[in-house]
């Protein structure tokens, strides 16, 4: 029960801390809440299933799995830095518009995957025979390859990308902008360029978090699975702090237990566990509303 | 020299005609609402301008709370189920009849709307939006919860509402409905109107401009929020209610994405912060929705084209549409269609007035106004 809950709720952990963490860096750089978050996970699943089929002439159907995987991947950045260009940036500033906005784009990505697929749910999955659909047992609990190939994936990207934020130049720059938009411009950085590649980074690690997810845990993609990673992509960020890299890491682990503790101790919790963000967000409100790491928050008081 | 002369003749005779007191132009609008029944219309056709007097209440309180008071809300669906699994569950437990039912549940949104506010107006702006977008989903999903169901229904929701007048033919019943929704919706609206036009009104608008200057004039702003949070669910809760008992089920829908974002769409058609914006907003939606591009395109298709069934996806299609639109509208023109017009007719007030400095300043004047609300 327990050793369940610890190996089960780390690899939901990880995957959710990937998620979460795009949420709050296009956040913590250009003060965007990005209500579509959850839709550039649907579209990673739908264009990894899509270039799923194409083989990329490889005879590996493993490799030309990674190989969908990344093009997928690069495709929804792509699809998130262009919308972004046409759609956000000319809304900039207002607050209203730019929820009103990427609300709009959730349910336009969710349309046009409906009529693209049609209301039929693909099954993601790794190849057939792949090593990756066997499963092992640690501490007397049988997990599949595939998760944790899952987790150590989205721990070593994490690794990474704080690698990629603290010490390169773009990293910096990130950080600059977040800090102070004009002094950053003052500075010579391209704000608007930047905010495209954060949108594409953003977008990629939602993409990501989405195949993932989708090919160890939840098996299925579904036009109507933005709602879901957006809702939990959002409390954990409410969670950790908006804005801040730390508190998504903590904060998406901390919801990972936090739900396989639900699902497995209450009886039927697999149908209660959405209930679990909601008591998080308002715990997390009326104790401490800025969130474990948040720091640059207008209070109420 | 001959087009700046009928522009100029043009301008005079719309803004005399259009010189109409709002107040009369409100009056007129009722009125041939008030007539819609009396031309013959069958009951389907009834039921979309039902479905529109419902959709403009909710709308009209979501732009209560977002367009005058600033407080961003994109799970206004919670009310809307508040409201119908309230009445829904008062019938099923009390055997209340429809006219106890409502009143209460609309008291029971309110309340919880109450409830709600306390912890989410801590926070403001995206969080706000965030949170309160939150709520329904996690309502949603307790309420088709497994062990609820005997209380909740489960998936299928509450069924077998008795309806507004089971004891009249089914014309008569559409008809009887489309007046009490009208009535509902007339006296919502003002009564929304009255309070955003009232002192408590332009206390709403304080904050929307400067919360921190409203607060510096001794206002005490969080009451003031979670008042907005009360009307504002108070009449979302009567939607709902009045929705639920007119298809008779309350059912987990209710509070689903597409209804919070239905107020959206209407409103930024309509225009948003100026109450009757909303209403426009819902009757243009629901007879492009529910008449336009489900009954009329398909039989002009049907009688011209023989096209007899529209391929599967038409039903996604119409909902791409809808969000292209508003897409377009919050870009390029923010303050939606009734603003829109307002401002035409503030151009020709001011045209008559610029009138004997010929066309050209009038030109000027108004590529001059760009500015966006809120």
């Amino acid at each position: 029960m327990i050793e369940q809950i610890i190996i089960f709720g780390a690899i939901s952990g990880g995957l959710y801390a990937l998620l979460a963490l795009g949420f709050t860096l296009i956040y913590g750089v250009s003060r965007v809440v990005n209500l579509a978050h959850g839709s550039f996970y649907m579209l990673g699943t739908y264009m990894f299933v899509f270039f799923g089929t194409f083989g990329f002439f490889v005879s590996d159907p493993m490799l030309a799995s990674i190989l969908a995987l990344i093009v997928a991947v690069i495709v929804v950045g792509a699809v998130a830095s262009i919308t972004y260009r046409l759609t956000i940036h000319p809304v900039i500033g207002d607050e209203v518009a730019v929820l009103v906005v990427t609300v709009s784009l959730a349910i336009v990505f969710q349309q046009l995957m409906l009529l693209w697929y049609g209301a039929s749910f693909p099954r993601v999955s790794w190849p057939a025979g792949s090593v990756l659909l066997e499963s092992t047992s640690i501490m007397g609990v049988t997990v599949e390859y595939s998760r944790i190939f899952a987790f150590v994936v989205s721990l070593v990207l994490f690794a990474g990308l704080m690698v990629f934020i603290t010490k390169t130049k773009i990293g910096k720059a990130m950080r600059a902008v977040s800090q102070d938009r004009e002094v950053a411009m003052l500075m010579g950085i391209n704000t608007e360029r930047l905010y495209m590649l954060t949108m594409f980074l953003s977008a990629v690690l939602a993409a990501l978090a989405g195949i993932f997810i989708t090919t160890s845990i939840e098996k299925f993609a579904g036009p109507w699975l933005w709602l879901k990673p957006l809702a939990l992509s959002f409390s954990i960020v409410i969670l950790g702090g908006l804005g801040s890299i730390k508190g998504s890491l903590l904060g998406g682990f901390i919801m990972a237990f936090a739900e396989k503790t639900v699902e497995i101790m209450v009886p039927e919790g697999g149908g209660i566990v959405g209930v679990v963000p909601l008591a998080v967000i308002i715990v997390t409100l009326i104790v401490r509303p800025k969130g474990l790491f948040g720091k640059r928050i207008e209070m109420e008081e | 020299m001959v087009i700046g002369h009928l522009r100029r003749a043009y301008s005079s005779f719309a803004a005399h005609v259009f010189d109409i007191p709002p107040r009369f132009m409100a009056f007129l609008f009722l009125m041939i609402l008030l007539l819609v029944p009396a031309t013959g219309l069958g009951p389907y056709y009834l039921s979309i301008v039902i479905y529109a007097n419902v959709m403009a209440i909710l709308a009209a309180s979501w732009d209560l709370l977002v367009g005058r008071t600033g407080q961003i809300s994109l799970g206004h669906a919670i009310f809307f189920g508040i409201g119908g699994y309230g009445s829904a569950l008062l019938f099923k437990y009390y055997g209340l009849s429809i006219w106890v039912t409502i009143p209460i549940a609309v008291l029971i949104g309110s309340l919880a709307a109450l409830l709600l506010g306390f912890p989410c107006l801590r926070v403001k702006g995206p969080y706000l939006a965030l949170v309160t977008m939150a709520f329904p989903l996690i309502i949603s999903s307790t309420v088709s919860w497994g062990p609820l169901v005997d209380i909740f229904g489960g998936e299928l929701g509450i069924r077998g509402l008795p309806g507004f007048f089971p004891f009249l033919p089914i014309l008569q019943q559409r008809a009887a409905e489309y007046y009490f929704t009208l009535v509902l919706l007339f006296a919502s609206s003002v009564l929304m109107y009255k309070t955003a036009n009232s002192k408590t009104g332009i206390v709403f608008m304080s904050i929307l401009d400067d919360e921190l200057a409203s607060k510096a004039c001794g206002i005490n702003v969080t009451r003031y929020k979670l008042l907005s949070f009360m009307i504002s669910g108070l009449f979302g809760a009567l939607a709902g209610c009045v929705q639920a008992n007119l298809l008779k089920v309350a059912n987990p829908p209710m509070f689903d994405i597409s209804i919070s974002f239905l107020p959206i769409i209407v409103t930024f058609l309509g225009g948003i912060g100026t109450i009757y914006g909303p209403i426009v907003g819902a009757y243009i939606y629901a007879i492009l929705d529910r008449y336009v591009l489900t009954d009329l395109l398909p039989r002009l298709l049907r009688d011209n084209f023989q096209v007899m069934s529209l391929p599967s996806w038409y039903n996604f299609a119409k909902l791409l549409v809808f969000t292209l639109i508003v897409l377009i509208l919050v870009i390029k023109w923010p303050r939606g269609v009734s603003r829109f017009t307002t401002d035409k007719l503030e151009d020709l007030e001011e045209a008559r007035d610029l009138d004997e400095r010929g066309p050209r300043i009038w030109k000027t004047y108004k590529k001059k106004k760009s500015s966006t609300p809120t």
